[in-house]
């Protein structure tokens, strides 16, 4: 077997030091969801296909069959679970569930951007409103705040702004797919060399090049017209206004060209990035649709965070520290050894017992070699 | 800091003279040592080379804020970058060509072998645009070989002039896109150094736009 030692492209082992330093951060964001009346729940890892099919490329789920020949796919996000998990219950809503668990992405890899990573996230479920938007996306700040990640900046948009916008300039459905693409690379070179008014032209480009928080809904509201334009625009008012509560508007601006994923998204849509690493490392919004796929009406918003990327952030900021292993060794009289490896166990302190049988000697040497800071010497019963 | 990648070869000077146009002191870069990474501390830019496909590969993983790259390899590679402004560098064209006697009767050809470099743009062209399938060759360079050789009948290519082709019995058939070097921008960078990256943008299309009535 010529692949014997190694991982999958796309995929890593997480070493000792790392492994406990995610575990932390897990705990942290644990703590937080928790804290905030988020239960968590665990969902198997493996869902048929018919889940995700609606929602993700074919080529992007790792895909394989049971022993029925029924196709299954691996956990893409902790999203479209969750909300199966809620559709097949008769609940009484809103429901607040939060998980952390590995996604699996086929596709492409390389550079940092893995298939097998960990997300960590909540659902609002049953919950429609900027009041629920907020508490979502309050979250999200806090969870980046409490991982370490004080670096951050959250860009908000607004899907049904977008679609409303649309509607209200008239654009046919070929033309409106270039503008989309066009907004989200924020590629002002195609918005100019449209066959649109130079108004709407303008209107385009502001969405481009929007930023900060109140003042670009002021610039932009008096071109629309629409009514669900002009709701979304709201929306994102009222949320500023939640944030300013928090003292969170330091760390959100408004970007209008988060267009990307408007056929899942129905409203608010969020993403935040920090420095060193070139990916957003949280991403979130309302998706009132996608419960429809599972025969339910369920209003929903939600936000995951990578803890995979949030570690590289947090290895090139300086903001990492490995977790330690054990800081003490006992080795000597075995009875004894045992007997005080237990004690220190018991007062909460990490301890290894040798149960090699080593010589002081080699145990000062081994000790050494793997930093551990203490070494007793047990001499048996008769000190 | 900002960190430029910039395709080695003619379009890196190219971009180099726009931006000392656009009053940026660029002359850590005029550097002509073998050094990959050029930087000037003082200025507060940093200068990658690479190969020009992989100058979209450093932009969206963020190893680089800011690159320079032609439109082609954008339209290939299909990264998630902000692709903000048209440098007016490279210009030419992405065509469809094969044996002149081809010119309007490419409907006719049934389960088109075609030779290219470009296979994403190739299949997104035939499969998108023209509504076929076709079977794609990949090729590295001198695609015209391939209609001549009667591995394809016809070819993806971009188009300059169009001597090669001419020369070689060949003309174009079709335009697939217009292609010209194109600024890109890390997402996360757009945001995260802002400060510096939006008065850049506006500096180089002032300076785009000047250099544009001076021609005239």
């Amino acid at each position: 077997m010529a692949n014997k030692y190694y991982t999958p492209d796309g995929f890593t082992d997480q070493f000792p030091g790392i492994c406990g330093f995610k575990r932390e951060l897990e705990s942290k964001l644990r703590n937080l969801f928790l804290l905030n009346g988020y239960e968590e729940i665990e969902t198997p890892g493996v869902e048929y296909f018919d889940v995700y099919k609606e929602f993700v490329k074919e080529e992007e789920l790792y895909k394989f069959t049971d022993s029925t020949g029924r196709l299954l796919c691996n956990r893409y996000d902790g999203t479209i679970p969750a909300v199966r998990f809620c559709a097949g219950r008769n609940e009484s809503y809103p429901v607040r569930y939060s998980y952390i668990e590995n996604m699996y992405r086929s596709g492409k890899s390389g550079g940092g951007k893995l298939s097998g990573f960990t997300q960590g996230g909540i659902e609002l479920l049953g919950a429609k409103g900027a009041r629920s938007d907020a508490e979502v996306l309050a979250i999200a700040i806090k969870s980046a705040l409490e991982m370490g990640i004080t670096d951050l900046q959250v860009s908000v948009g607004q899907v049904e702004f977008y679609k409303g916008l649309m509607k209200q300039l008239g654009i046919d459905e070929e033309i409106q797919g270039k503008i989309k693409n066009a907004i989200a690379n924020r590629d002002s070179v195609t918005i100019e060399k449209l066959e649109i008014s130079s108004e709407d032209k303008e209107t385009l480009l502001m969405l481009t090049e929007s930023g900060g928080t109140y003042e670009i809904i002021d610039q932009i509201r008096p071109r629309v017209t629409d009514k669900g334009a002009i709701e979304a625009l709201d929306n994102l008012k009222e949320i500023l206004d939640i944030m300013a509560r928090y003292d969170f508007l330091k760390y959100v601006s408004i970007d209008l060209s988060l267009v990307e994923s408007v056929e899942y998204y129905t409203g608010m849509v969020f993403k935040g990035y920090t420095y060193e690493v070139g990916f957003p490392i949280i991403s979130g919004g309302r998706y009132d649709d996608v419960a429809k796929v599972f025969g339910k009406e369920i209003q929903a918003v939600g936000f995951s965070i990578s803890l995979t990327l949030a570690i590289t952030a947090l290895m090139r900021q300086d903001k990492y520290a490995p977790a330690k292993g054990a800081s003490v060794i006992v080795g000597g009289d075995f009875e004894a050894a045992t007997a005080a490896a237990e004690a220190l166990r018991a007062e909460g302190t990490p301890a290894i017992l040798d149960t090699t049988g080593m010589t002081e000697d080699e145990l000062n040497s081994y000790a050494e070699d793997k930093g551990i800071e203490t070494v007793m010497f047990m001499n048996g019963g008769n000190e | 800091m900002l960190t430029i990648a910039l395709p080695k070869g003619r379009l890196a000077d190219q971009t180099l003279d726009i931006m000392e146009r656009a009053g940026y002191d660029v002359s850590a870069a005029r550097d002509k040592s073998r050094k990959l990474i050029l930087e000037d501390k003082e200025a507060g830019l940093r200068f990658i080379l690479s190969k020009p496909s992989d100058v979209p590969t450093y932009v969206e993983y963020g190893a680089a804020d800011i690159g320079v790259v032609g439109k082609d390899t954008l339209l290939e590679e299909g990264r998630q970058l902000y692709e903000v402004l048209d440098l007016g560098l490279g210009k030419c064209r992405m065509c469809v060509a094969g044996p002149a006697e081809l010119k309007d009767k490419l409907d006719e050809i049934p389960n088109k072998r075609v030779g290219t470099k470009y296979p994403n743009i190739t299949r997104n062209y035939f499969e998108g645009v023209r509504g076929e399938s076709v079977e794609i060759i990949k090729l590295n360079g001198s695609v015209e070989l391939a209609p001549l050789t009667g591995l394809a009948e016809v070819i993806v290519d971009i188009v300059e002039s169009g001597r090669t082709l001419y020369e070689n019995g060949l003309d174009v058939l079709e335009t697939v896109a217009h292609i010209s070097a194109r600024l890109v921008v890390n997402r996360v960078s757009m945001k995260m150094k802002e400060d510096e990256i939006k008065p850049m943008i506006a500096k180089l299309r002032q300076a785009l736009q000047q250099g544009e009535e001076n021609e005239v």
